[in-house]
């Protein structure tokens, strides 16, 4: 019996092995070496970044971070940020340690260079050796409204502020701005040893997190303002019209039989009145009623619609912090999951309970009132471009987020939303030529209310949605109501 | 397949070895050179000891064969030199930087790493091996003067299958000897002999070859007895079945003791690849691959050999378990450590065990694929990229280290490397005309291929990632020195092969030797 017909079987398999070891090393090297090169776990991309110049993050004629010569050896380029404590929720940090954040982690390949989109039309530079060179990045951010925002939300809390705007027939994203904030340029490359840990310092705060940008990526409790989705769904479910007559009486609620108090009995809250001034005046019980009529499940899927539950992406790897109307809650002390109970369902009708948002999920609520029903997909990157030659790597092309609610139904609500300042809880704002909605969600804990308008301007041709929101004493028509017309007055300005 | 009269008349091959062997040593010397030029902008000092050491040994083991093998295969030589001597050139380069974080670690106080490349104990090793190389091709003479007291050729060893084999399963137990095996790396594939970690399996590996050629080569006419016909299949007879049984249960054994899939997959596709040889049976092989996925299988049930899940796991989808992921209920949870004041209060693994679920890190795997594409298709340059941020760099990882450096045209070098000696051991054994020899020859290269697909297939994520030596290339004494037996049994099998045969007599085997004188 002869062997030499199986040993070259078995030679021809063993080749085979070798073969697909060939095919695989071709397939990781050849085609998967750039995404390996800017995966988010690889950390190689971000140590040596700092001995590479890094392109521009740009906002209108400002430029917000850029790289300059050191003089050392290590890091070779120093990162300098502008007026970072303002800008940080743009730009983000660049830190000695090698994190990163906001746009510098998410366009982090686009900076750096090693990007394919800059690589693939640069692949002549690669195959001589040539260093990458970085693109300059065109933020959607407009810089003197972004400073205003930062200077109003400053001088109105000792706690925590945020504000966003975004554009209602694009998405882009025109201010975002938080208090308090941390300045980049003293957590930099070239701070060494100190800025890594003064960033561990800040990341401590659990208070105040400085770290963490107030617009989009912390959550407060909606108040009022969610009236604004509640009365979306009432209309679209139970065929209301912003005439219709509803209830605004006394409420118990009922499990506990307590009463949920509106803030005032008269006027609308009465008991019987149009939706229109229900909604201006902010009947806490109307709209509590509606939430029990629906249920928990609906109400969840209606704010669903306009983006909670999930995290927004602003950018590829830039997110949101995901807003919530939960369905279920954890028991903090068996740490079992329950359903939310009715008390607790009323209560997220008036966005308090455990009802979650951020002020950009805010501001996306109120640009789906302003335009027609339609949420454009927030984002933050105009374009990125080659500094030198203007090759253009990256252009923004706005698209739809979603329609959450009938076209006749956003026209219904922005009349709401202005009946609020001609004759609600916001008339102080008249001058502003804003409309919205005010929420006073109470914390319990001391003078920590989160106080907050969203809406939409100019009133009459609507382009902007915001919501500002900030944390202190006191009713939201007269804090968070001038900070949102000071901001939008800065917005249109420009 | 008889020999046709169109192959010609072996001749001694002496030029092209030469040639071969300059320069497989002309790569390895511009391979240190580059790494001191790219480093400091000089040719190193290291250059003379490491690869002049490396030359002069070389140089020895040629001559060597020259004198008392011929008419050996003249690649096979230069093949494995070049390799040991890019591994030594990697492991130089990663050995600068290591003992550079090591000084790091010295000046601020802190523990030193256990794991580092260490060139000059390679160098040391590659002494050794080229040595017991020499030293096996001289042993190992001429098998005419057969017979004698004290005469070691490769078929002596088959009169010694039984012992062998014996041999073969204690170095594979010894691991597991109280006080003698250790444990390193989470693998107990270790002893410790005096001031040194032997791995007994590199040896095992050698010594089963020759326990299954010897094995086979009396059993194979029954084992290819047909018994019950199947469908297209032809199963053999259930008598037959006992040994690959026995094997199977082995190689479980390995893996439940030892908790090292990868050798175990090493010895029982050896094995099935040996038995194929053997006696030409597909069936055979059906037989083992079932057997071995219903052992794969049965170890996901264990809860004991859990981590075999969870390579499964990790190999689908690393990401999740980068930097140490839980799984728990069949869903993965990240377990990040408690730090208090920049002290670890409660670390993951703990973290993890209370919540009921099994740790483990991809950070290794996905560190070496970020190697990988950090080289992209020309390579960073030896000495130039950063290879030694994957844990193991110098050994489990060392493919991904040259994947980083020499890019994917070095890679593709390199297993082409591979598939020439494995190319050249098959070529040996088909020239062989003694069925032991062929099974033998057979054997040791099949290994060689399975082993760097089972390594460097886990390093690129083509297959579950387990613990292998990648031949010659890995730092460690243990391999270099089984290895470069292996290529002596190979180098001197194809000169028994391809020299003119004087004596018809030759092939009929061992016991009619004696007729010669």
């Amino acid at each position: 019996m002869n062997m030499d017909k199986p040993l070259r079987r078995v030679t021809i398999f063993a080749l085979l092995l070798i073969m697909a070891l060939m095919i695989n090393v071709n397939y990781i090297q050849g085609s998967q070496a750039e995404s390996l090169q800017t995966d988010r776990l690889n950390n190689r991309q971000f140590l040596d970044v700092f001995n590479r110049p890094r392109g521009k993050i740009i906002a209108g004629n400002l430029t917000l971070a850029e790289s300059e010569e050191s003089g050392l050896s290590n890091p070779k380029y120093a990162r300098n940020y502008t007026k970072g404590l303002i800008y940080s929720p743009v730009t983000g940090f660049f830190a000695a340690t090698g994190g990163q954040s906001k746009l510098e982690l998410a366009y982090n390949s686009l900076l750096d260079g090693r990007d394919r989109r800059i690589t693939h039309q640069r692949w002549f530079d690669a195959f001589i050796g040539r260093a990458p060179k970085g693109a300059d990045i065109y933020t959607t951010i407009k810089p003197k409204a972004q400073e205003r925002a930062y200077e109003v939300l400053k001088g109105s809390t000792s706690q925590r502020a945020g504000a966003a705007v975004i554009d209602i027939r694009t998405g882009a994203i025109v201010v975002l701005a938080g208090f308090p904030s941390f300045d980049p340029q003293k957590v930099a490359p070239q701070t060494g040893t100190k800025g890594g840990q003064l960033l561990n310092q800040l990341d401590a705060d659990k208070r105040l997190k400085p770290l963490l940008d107030k617009a989009m990526n912390d959550t407060f409790f909606p108040g009022s303002s969610f009236k604004t989705v509640v009365a979306a769904l009432a209309m679209e479910q139970k065929g209301l019209n912003k005439n219709s007559s509803v209830f605004t009486g006394q409420l118990l609620l009922p499990e506990s039989n307590r009463p949920l108090p509106n803030s005032h009995d008269g006027g609308a809250c009465a008991g019987q009145a149009p939706l229109i001034q229900a909604f201006a005046e902010s009947c806490n019980t109307t709209f509590a009623q509606m939430a029990l009529d629906m249920g928990v499940d609906e109400l969840a899927r209606e704010a669903g619609k306009f983006g909670f539950g999930k995290p927004i992406e602003v950018e590829p790897d830039l997110l949101g912090q995901q807003s919530d109307v939960p369905v279920e809650v954890t028991d903090p002390q068996t740490g079992e999951k329950r359903k939310v109970g009715r008390d607790d369902t009323a209560r997220s009708g008036i966005g308090q309970g455990s009802v979650q948002a951020t002020p950009l999920q805010m501001a996306m609520t109120a640009a789906a009132v302003a335009n027609k029903g339609k949420i454009m997909k927030p984002y933050l990157v105009q374009k990125v471009q080659d500094g030198e030659d203007q090759t253009v790597f990256y252009e923004a092309r706005p698209r739809e987020f979603a329609q959450p609610i009938k076209e006749d139904t956003a026209d219904q609500l922005k009349d709401m939303m202005a009946a609020v300042v001609t004759s609600g809880t916001a008339t102080n704002l008249r001058p502003f030529n804003i409309a919205g909605k005010t929420g006073t969600a109470e914390t319990g804990i001391g003078n920590t209310n989160h106080r907050w308008f969203v809406g939409y301007a100019p009133m009459n041709n609507p382009r902007y949605a915001f919501a500002v929101v900030t944390v202190g004493p006191g009713s939201a028509g007269g804090t968070a109501g001038p900070l949102a017309g000071q901001i939008m007055r800065a917005v249109l300005a420009e | 397949m008889t020999s046709l009269p169109t192959q010609l008349p072996a001749k001694p091959r002496k030029a092209a070895s030469l040639v071969m062997l300059v320069f497989a040593m002309a790569v390895t010397l511009a391979a240190f050179a580059q790494v001191g030029l790219a480093r400091d902008g000089r040719i190193p000092a290291g250059l003379v000891g490491y690869g002049g050491g490396l030359a002069v040994l070389a140089g020895a083991a040629y001559f060597v064969i020259m004198r008392f093998a011929p008419y050996a295969d003249p690649l096979l030589l230069p093949l494995a030199v070049a390799l040991n001597g890019l591994g030594l050139a990697m492991i130089y380069r990663l050995d600068l930087d290591t003992s550079r974080t090591r000084q790091e670690a010295i000046a601020a106080g802190k523990k030193i790493i256990a794991d580092e490349a260490s060139a000059p104990t390679q160098l040391q090793w590659t002494f050794v091996g080229i040595f017991l190389f020499a030293l096996a091709v001289v042993i190992m003479r001429d098998m005419q003067e057969g017979d004698q007291k004290f005469n070691l050729t490769p078929k002596t060893m088959q009169r010694y299958t039984y012992t062998v084999g014996a041999v073969a399963f204690m170095l594979l137990l010894l691991p597991i000897v109280p006080g003698l095996g250790a444990e390193i790396n989470g693998a107990r594939v270790w002893i410790r002999v005096g001031g040194f970690s032997v791995q007994p399996g590199e040896f095992a590996k050698l010594a089963l070859v020759v326990f299954f050629a010897g094995y086979l080569v009396n059993k194979r006419q029954a084992l290819s007895l047909v018994g019950k016909k199947v469908g297209p299949i032809s199963l053999p007879r259930a008598r037959d079945l006992g040994p690959i049984l026995v094997i199977w249960v082995m190689t479980l054994g390995v893996l439940f003791v030892q908790k090292d899939l990868g050798t175990a997959l090493l010895y029982f596709g050896l094995f099935v690849s040996m038995l194929y040889i053997a006696t030409q049976r597909g069936s055979w092989v059906a037989i083992g691959i079932g057997l071995l996925a219903l052992g794969i299988f049965i170890a996901t049930f264990i809860p004991f050999l859990s981590h075999v899940n969870q390579r499964l796991s990790i190999w689908q989808d690393p990401k999740p378990y980068f930097q140490g992921g839980c799984l728990v209920d069949g869903k993965v949870v990240k377990t990040p450590p408690d730090i208090v004041d920049g002290q670890i209060v409660l670390d993951g693994i703990t973290k993890c065990a209370r919540l009921g679920g099994k740790y483990s890190d991809s950070e290794q795997l996905m560190q070496g694929l970020f190697s990988m594409g950090e080289g992209g298709v020309l390579g960073k340059g030896l000495g130039q990229g950063e290879p030694w941020r994957t844990p193991l760099s110098f050994s489990d990882f060392i493919f991904t280290s040259m994947g980083e450096e020499l890019g994917l045209t070095g890679l593709m070098v390199l297993l082409l490397l591979y598939g020439l000696i494995v190319q050249r051991g098959m070529k040996t054994a088909v020239d062989a005309r003694d069925p032991f020899l062929k099974l033998f020859a057979g054997g040791v290269s099949f290994v060689i291929a399975l082993q760097v697909f089972i390594i460097v297939g886990g390093v690129t994520r083509l297959i579950p990632l387990t613990g292998l030596t990648t031949p010659f290339l890995s730092q460690g004494g243990s391999s270099l020195m089984a290895n470069w037996i292996l290529i002596a049994i190979l180098v001197r099998m194809s000169h028994d092969a391809r020299k003119p045969a004087p004596q018809a007599i030759q092939d009929e085997g061992m016991t009619q030797v004696v007729s010669t004188r």
